[in-house]
């Protein structure tokens, strides 16, 4: 064995260290496999939003609370929405919703449309749902929202409470 | 080398010593280099980086450790890193979308992930380090991750009982329940009813050998090219319950012999009276007046029939009991009148009612279906099938116990097969070393598995004796998550304690109303004390709600004010004795003990009191948004026309104050009334009567 072979041998082992780095695997990127939601939902027809928990759980409180009043059309047919004036605006309408806070909506549905200045037809709903389904209903309307909903930019720095 | 060399320290050599010590250290120093550039230490530093750019800096690196993280919880086996790359999950800053994974916070749920960790719920490796190993599936690792499309099914390993935030959970084990999976394969939390599909015991005298074979061949719900179900080539929203059973024409032969020759029960003719023969043989109108009988008597509330109407046919009516479209084509007539008479003679465990009937109407109705509800083409597929052969009666006898008929159908004198399939109460958390796929394609995961078993049997095990189940995409995923629930026992020792059993108490009253209970089958619409199912109003407080006379009025005539609603109670005709009865039983023992019926007085609904009722629900509360009084208002609420006669007033104060409390899921709101407004609104809505109020009534309706 010549010191030429040792070295070469050398060689070729130190280029084989590269090979022991490991690849990591990809996890799918299909967004609707990762969303705890994607059942039929007349304000998503398309079916292209991927619902997380919260807005899922939006959804299902406003199937069974909202829809009456804010869909032009429910789980048993007609909807209120043409009895009532002004009409309420749909779940979906980011131009209607999206300009208001959501410090303002979850008022309104706590203590309904008369205290915060809007039509009495909209009834306070904060004694038969809790404020975290409230914010649920929310973080729903704001996903399903078209024009889609733009969260405000966050000012300074923040030392959240929770 | 020379022997005299031996020993000599040679300059080559001492070069060679000298270079691989060196390149030993070099070795040596790959390790601590490769430890440095680890994959979790490379999100690590990725997210200190991350964080110099967020407004919180401060807080987030407050928060930061650069060693591995971990959630340990001793008592439920839980030992999880993720935290350890997933460093922002519970950072509330970082919920946006636009923060990159793997740093963004969880969406909020209601389990903490500080007191359950993450793999109880996402499934995959806790303790391992590496991207690949924690979320995949690898030789040393198991259990791959759980897609969040999924995740209820995750849910259901612990909740056993229906929560109202995994609706999809909730349906798949619907599913699990209509299609009678139970009938073969031993599964979590589904015990096996008493009924799943017909008793055979006497099939013969019901329906014909012929018609039998085009049932066995292809079952009357099923799949056309274009991927729809079909009923009779209708369309419909129904999944078939009957499978089809891949069976070849020997099979069909024998089968259809055996079926056809079980009469053990022979029907006899009913015997009309003869006037009411001799009064409606004649008629020309019979058929047409025995559809509009069956129609009052609401039998769509639970049969569908195939209705065309302006070119379009559509099946319409209740999925409780079978679609009627071509029933006279299929049933022998005397068995038919025998049946309506009196369902549970023929099959004890029967869900439709028995009706009062009288010989007039039962004549009509009978010859109706029997004349109407046909389809000549019905049969003409089925070849010419000869006399019975003893033997195709006995290879039809082998072959109800090989298919595994008996799983679901009764037959006197044949023990049902439970177990038949394989146990899958513990398939959600099996690996997929134990699983068989075969030399079947499917990709190598749990998942997929259980989808390609469920929607197409054969194609992994080419033997399998699993029927062929038709699924639309969403009840497949709904069937998938509620299977992957069903991971056994919990494994970890610290979980026994949370699995949440599920409780149903039977509601089965005595007496004279029990026996009428039974008869009108209310519970298989109705619920009472938490029995019973969800198709009509809950029923356990009634007694409280309804004015007693109320009560009698609608059993005689049920009848609805809203065409918006489907209205569905049947028409039983019950005689005016069974009606107090059950009036009676209602008023008295259906309370609620949040109901103190003698605590309010209509005299003290002073004329004052009701205008200011009538001021605040038009005015400030504007109720009539929801409800209507006489013809306007809003359609949400129930119809208030004829409150004052319908509802009880100390129901009606009880409901305004806590609508929830004396029904949980109802629609309304609850408010915050004062005393005075509860009295004025009550005083108002108890003077709401309608004056032919005895065949007019309304009913809770929108649930």
């Amino acid at each position: 064995m010549t010191v030429r072979t040792w070295l070469v041998l050398l060689i070729v082992m130190l280029g084989a260290f590269p090979a022991c780095k490991k690849n990591g695997v990809r996890v799918p990127t299909d967004p609707l496999s990762r969303a705890y939601d994607v059942e039929q939902d007349w304000n998503d027809p398309q079916g292209q939003i991927p619902l997380n928990f919260q807005q899922a759980q939006g959804k299902r409180i406003f199937y069974d609370k909202c829809v009456w009043c804010h869909a032009d059309a429910t789980p048993a047919g007609p909807s209120n929405r043409s009895n009532l004036t002004p009409p309420p605006p749909l779940m979906n309408d980011g131009a209607a919703l999206n300009g208001l806070s959501d410090d303002f909506m979850q008022n309104i549905i706590t203590l309904g449309g008369s205290a915060m200045g809007k039509s009495a037809m909209m009834p306070p709903w904060g004694r038969t749902l809790t404020q975290e389904e409230i914010r649920a209903v929310i973080s729903y309307a704001r996903a399903v929202a078209q024009p889609p909903y733009q969260p405000p930019p966050r000012p300074g720095p923040q030392y959240s409470a929770k | 080398m020379p022997a005299e060399d031996m020993g000599k320290v040679t300059s080559r050599m001492r070069f060679l010593f000298a270079l691989s010590s060196v390149v030993f250290v070099a070795l040596l120093a790959i390790s601590p280099v490769k430890d440095l550039r680890r994959e979790w230490k490379i999100y690590k530093r990725d997210y200190e980086r991350f964080a110099q750019t967020r407004p919180d800096t401060k807080r987030l690196l407050a928060d930061y450790h650069p060693g591995i993280d971990q959630i340990w919880i001793p008592e439920m086996n839980v030992v999880d890193r993720c935290t350890t790359c997933h460093q922002g999950l519970m950072q509330p800053s970082l919920a946006d979308a636009s923060v990159p994974q793997p740093f963004r916070s969880h969406p909020p749920i209601p389990h903490h992930v500080k007191d359950w960790g993450c793999v109880v719920c996402h499934r995959g490796q806790g303790p391992a380090t590496e991207v690949a190993e924690a979320h995949e599936t690898t030789l040393a690792w198991e259990q791959p991750i759980l897609p969040t499309r999924y995740i209820q099914g995750a849910c259901g390993s612990c909740h056993r009982n229906a929560l109202a935030e995994t609706p999809k959970l909730n349906r798949g084990r619907e599913l699990l329940v209509e299609f009678n999976c139970v009938g073969c394969h031993r599964l979590q939390g589904i015990t096996r009813p008493e009924m799943l599909a017909p008793d055979l015991t006497s099939i013969g005298t019901k329906v014909t050998r012929e018609w039998l074979y085009k049932w066995l061949k292809e079952p009357r719900t099923i799949l056309d090219d274009a991927g729809n179900t079909l009923v009779n080539g209708v369309e419909t929203e129904e999944e078939p319950r009957m499978p089809k059973f891949r069976l070849n024409e020997p099979e069909l032969r024998g089968l259809s012999a055996y079926l056809s020759s079980l009469r053990s029960q022979p029907v006899a003719p009913y015997k009309f009276d003869p006037r009411v023969v001799a009064a409606w043989e004649k008629k020309p109108d019979l058929v047409d007046e025995g559809e509009v009988r069956f129609r009052q008597m609401f039998c769509t509330t639970c049969h569908a029939l195939a209705v065309t109407r302006a070119g379009e046919t559509k099946l319409i009516g209740g999925d409780i009991g079978p679609e009627l479209t071509k029933v006279g084509s299929k049933v022998n007539p005397d068995w038919l009148v025998a049946w309506l008479r009196d369902p549970q003679g023929y099959l004890p465990q029967a869900q439709m009612p028995r009706y009062q009937w009288s010989d007039e109407d039962l004549y009509k109705v009978t010859h109706y279906i029997t004349a109407r509800l046909t389809d000549s083409d019905l049969l003409t597929n089925v070849p010419k099938l000869e006399r019975v052969k003893p033997e195709e009666v006995q290879l039809g006898r082998r072959l109800f116990l090989e298919k595994g008929c008996a799983g679901c159908h009764a037959l006197q004198g044949v023990t049902a097969q439970k177990d038949f399939g394989p146990d899958l109460s513990g398939l959600g958390a099996k690996n997929i070393s134990q699983l068989e796929f075969g030399e079947s394609k499917i990709p190598r995961a749990l998942v997929a598995y259980i989808q390609a078993k469920v929607t197409e049997p054969v194609s992994v095990n080419p033997a399998a004796r699993m029927p062929q189940y038709h699924l639309k995409p969403a009840d497949l995923e709904a069937l998938t998550t509620a299977l992957l629930a069903m991971a056994g026992n919990p494994s970890a020792s610290g979980m026994d304690r949370l699995v949440v059993s599920r409780g149903e108490a039977a509601f089965h009253p005595a007496g004279a109303f029990g026996e009428l209970y039974e008869r009108y089958k209310c519970y298989i619409c109705h619920r009472f004390n938490g029995f019973g199912s969800d198709l009509a109003p809950d029923l356990s407080f009634e007694g409280s709600r309804a004015d007693r006379q109320w009560i009698i009025n609608f059993l005689k005539n049920p009848q609805t004010l809203r065409p918006t609603l489907i209205f569905r109670m049947p028409q039983f005709n019950i005689p005016d004795r069974e009606a107090a009865i059950i009036a009676d039983y209602i008023s008295m023992v259906l309370q609620s003990p949040d109901v103190n019926l003698a605590s309010v007085d209509r005299k003290e609904f002073t004329p004052q009191l009701v205008s200011m009722g009538k001021q605040l629900y038009e005015v400030k509360y504007q109720c009539q948004s929801c409800h209507t009084i006489g013809s306007s208002g809003g359609y949400v609420g129930p119809n208030l026309s004829n409150a004052g006669n319908w509802m009880t007033p100390a129901w009606i104060e009880a409901w305004l104050r806590n609508p929830q409390g004396l029904a949980p899921g109802t629609i309304e709101p609850r408010r915050t009334f004062t005393d005075d407004e509860v009295k004025s609104l009550a005083a108002y809505l108890s003077t709401l009567r309608q004056a032919t109020a005895r065949s007019e009534a309304t009913k809770g309706a929108g649930q």
